[in-house]
């Protein structure tokens, strides 16, 4: 029991020291450094921007499509380059895994909380647009952040954890989860409203863990509401998705040093 | 004394190539392996068995080798005990704190500071924030990086790399170490270094394993050793036993390899056999071990079946590692031998033997006139033989041979004529001094 509670206080060290690394590591050499993690949401927003304002307008009510796209661009950042980095943690590290012993979760982990950082960075512009659009705050929408950001943490782990571990024996996972990134993209309300989906098909968007968590993102930070019965679906959807990729990680990672 | 080590009966397979086709196939076959534990029945062609039964117990402050061939399961053990990966039957039981040091500076990362992958590597190895930033001052005094501790280690030499890698290794005070081919790496300075933390930790009662392919190294550290062929344990005992056996097939080994395809064979039969080769000391036969700074002599016996006529013999001293020590030759020396049918007996004297404690043993062949082919089918090889020199232990002295040395020191050169130290040459006046 004291073992395997120093054991975790121990991998708590790695695990910080490993996220730190990749950090630091992707900054190194950049003239530019952590800017890019404002700079990759706010181009695409921007894009986006001219796209459905100029050319085909959408109706995104009385929110600005800026604010709009960019309070779900964030969040959406963070899961995509989550996934992609978690995926590619243990093969891009075999020699460690396969000559040292260390609990195989700090690589996924560390290379999604490297990114926590950037979508931290990212997140300040979100509070100085809602500065510049006079958005009101709502206070009591603010204690749901950090539930909503749970749900994501939950979403992003089960999905990352699952695909690092199988891309150690299927490199194809990589160009997979590039793909389904991609489709994922336009399955979520991040450039349109939810509105504009047909109404039948509504239950079954929600299917989608991220169009719950992009929708609350929007409640509570753009609409001064509290988040609507759709959190709870998410929720639901990303705990299950934690256990399996949690659970499909634990099972095959003794597996892993044996893969040469 | 308590055990820290109990490996029991652990069997280790592999599989071998790729045995699964599509993403789907296995997803479905990891399921069906989670339904029903027992594996389906082992085919031989697809799986490869690393380990079979092999147990072995390790007590508190021992320190076991395991020697073997390449691909013999040393590392798989080694794996095993690290919890890098699972055996497929079998239980493993440690006890205390494990620490591998299997590769140094495992994590570095080329961008990053010194400083910085002093952290990043040391917590890799298991080590606390606070235990690392305790010992900082002590682990960059260790690697002698002071001036270059804030440079990006893409900027070091591999040299200084290793150094600062087996600083932070040398801070770890497990109560298990695993050491793997670690020193194979660095100079002799570096391996000195390494060896001294090592016994240091084990007078502190750490337990160590260590794989090394220097029998020599592993004669100086381990008490215990563990001899693994095709991933079965083939002896279990004192380690000059387990090496002695050890080398003894490995000699053989080559003493195959050499007959079968380096050697221009004469046809048919061999026109001689050497029969026995022996190490004689000043008095017949070596009973015990013989003293570095008497003579020696080696004598093979050989048996001619018909007369051979001019031939020429090469005699070799070779360390138990393998190392050459000497080669002899009667061609070089002027010795001119003539063979006819019927046995008998070459030797030469070795005066003094100059060898520095070890154990060694003797090689012959018979080759022809012109030393351009061997004649015996196979060399003669002597038992081992074991030299005492002046050092009493591998750490107390390196190198092979041991000069009769004598020593001078003259102050504010009063008798200009000598030098600070004077070592005799290595065949030379009648006077020996007796140490």
């Amino acid at each position: 029991m004291l073992a395997q509670s120093i054991a975790l206080l121990q991998a708590g060290d790695l695990l910080r020291e490993w996220t730190s690394r990749n950090i630091r590591a992707r900054y190194q050499q950049s003239a530019l450094g952590w800017l890019w993690a404002v700079i990759q949401p706010v181009a695409q927003v921007a894009v986006f921007t001219l796209i459905f304002t100029l050319i085909v307008p959408v109706n995104t009510g009385d929110i600005p499509y800026v604010i709009f796209s960019y309070v779900a661009m964030v969040p959406w950042t963070f899961l995509a380059t989550s996934l992609t980095d978690m995926s590619n943690s243990l093969v891009d590290n075999m020699t460690l895994v396969t000559k040292i012993y260390f609990p195989r979760e700090v690589l996924p982990v560390a290379a999604m909380l490297a990114r926590l950082m950037d979508f931290g960075v990212a997140a300040v512009l979100v509070v100085i647009l809602m500065l510049f659009y006079q958005v009101p705050l709502f206070p009591a929408g603010l204690l749901f952040l950090p539930v909503i950001l749970g749900i994501q943490l939950a979403l992003t782990l089960g999905l990352g954890l699952a695909a690092a571990a199988a891309n150690v024996f299927f490199r194809d996972v990589r160009s997979l989860l590039t793909l389904g990134l991609q489709i994922w993209f336009y399955a979520s309300p991040i450039i349109y409203p939810v509105t504009l989906v047909p109404e039948r098909l509504r239950s079954f968007y929600y299917l989608n863990p991220m169009s719950g968590i992009i929708e609350a993102y929007r409640d509570v930070l753009l609409r001064g509401e509290l988040p609507g019965p759709y959190l709870a679906l998410s929720a639901a959807m990303s705990l299950v998705v934690f256990s399996i990729g949690y659970w499909f990680f634990k099972r095959v990672e003794f597996q892993f040093a044996d893969i040469v | 004394m308590n055990t820290v080590i109990r490996f029991e009966n652990i069997s280790k397979r592999y599989k071998l190539g790729l045995t699964r086709t599509s993403l789907p196939g296995v997803i479905s076959q990891w399921l069906k392996g989670s339904l029903k534990a027992a594996p389906q029945k082992a085919d031989d062609d697809k799986y490869l068995w690393a380990l079979r039964d092999v147990s072995f117990e390790l007590m508190q402050g021992q320190s076991m080798a395991l020697v073997g061939a390449n691909g013999a399961g040393k590392t798989t053990v080694l794996k095993l005990l690290a919890n890098i990966t699972k055996p497929t039957t079998g239980t493993i039981q440690t006890q205390g704190q494990l620490s591998a040091l299997i590769e140094l500076g495992a994590g570095f990362h080329p961008d990053l500071t010194g400083r910085e992958n002093i952290y990043l590597n040391g917590t890799i190895l298991g080590l606390s924030r606070e235990y690392i930033r305790r010992r900082y001052d002590e682990i960059v005094a260790f690697s002698e990086l002071e001036r270059f501790i804030a440079t990006p280690v893409k900027r070091y030499s591999s040299g200084m790399i290793v150094r600062l890698g087996f600083a932070v290794a040398a801070c770890i005070e497990p109560d298990i170490l695993l050491v793997d081919e670690v020193l194979a790496v660095g100079d002799a300075s570096f391996r000195q270094k390494c060896l001294k933390r090592i016994q240091s930790l084990l007078e502190d009662g750490t337990s160590i394993i260590f794989v090394s392919h220097n029998l020599y190294l592993v004669q100086a550290v381990c008490s215990k050793a563990l001899y693994i062929q095709k991933g079965r344990v083939l002896l279990d005992g004192e380690t000059n036993d387990v090496v002695e056996a050890y080398e003894h097939d490995l000699h053989e080994e080559r003493a195959r390899k050499f007959e079968i395809s380096d050697l221009e064979q004469t046809d048919g039969a061999a026109d001689v056999e050497i029969t026995k080769v022996e190490v004689w000391g000043v008095d017949g036969p070596a009973a015990g071990p013989l003293p570095s700074n008497q003579s020696a002599q080696i004598r093979v016996h050989y048996d001619a079946y018909h007369d051979v006529g001019i031939v020429s013999m090469s005699v070799f001293v070779m360390r138990s590692d393998g190392l050459t020590c000497s080669m002899m030759r009667t061609k070089l020396d002027g010795f001119e031998l003539e063979l006819q049918r019927g046995q008998g007996v070459i030797s030469v004297h070795l005066d003094p033997l100059q060898l520095i404690s070890g154990t060694y043993f003797a090689e012959a062949y018979f080759l022809n006139e012109s030393d351009s082919m061997v004649l015996t089918s196979a060399g003669g090889r002597s038992d081992w033989f074991s030299v005492k020199g002046a050092a009493r232990s591998y750490e107390e002295t390196s190198g092979v041979y041991e000069p009769i040395a004598r020593w001078h020191h003259q102050h504010n050169g009063l008798q200009a004529a000598h030098l600070d130290s004077v070592r005799e040459p290595a065949l030379g006046s009648a006077e020996t001094e007796s140490r």
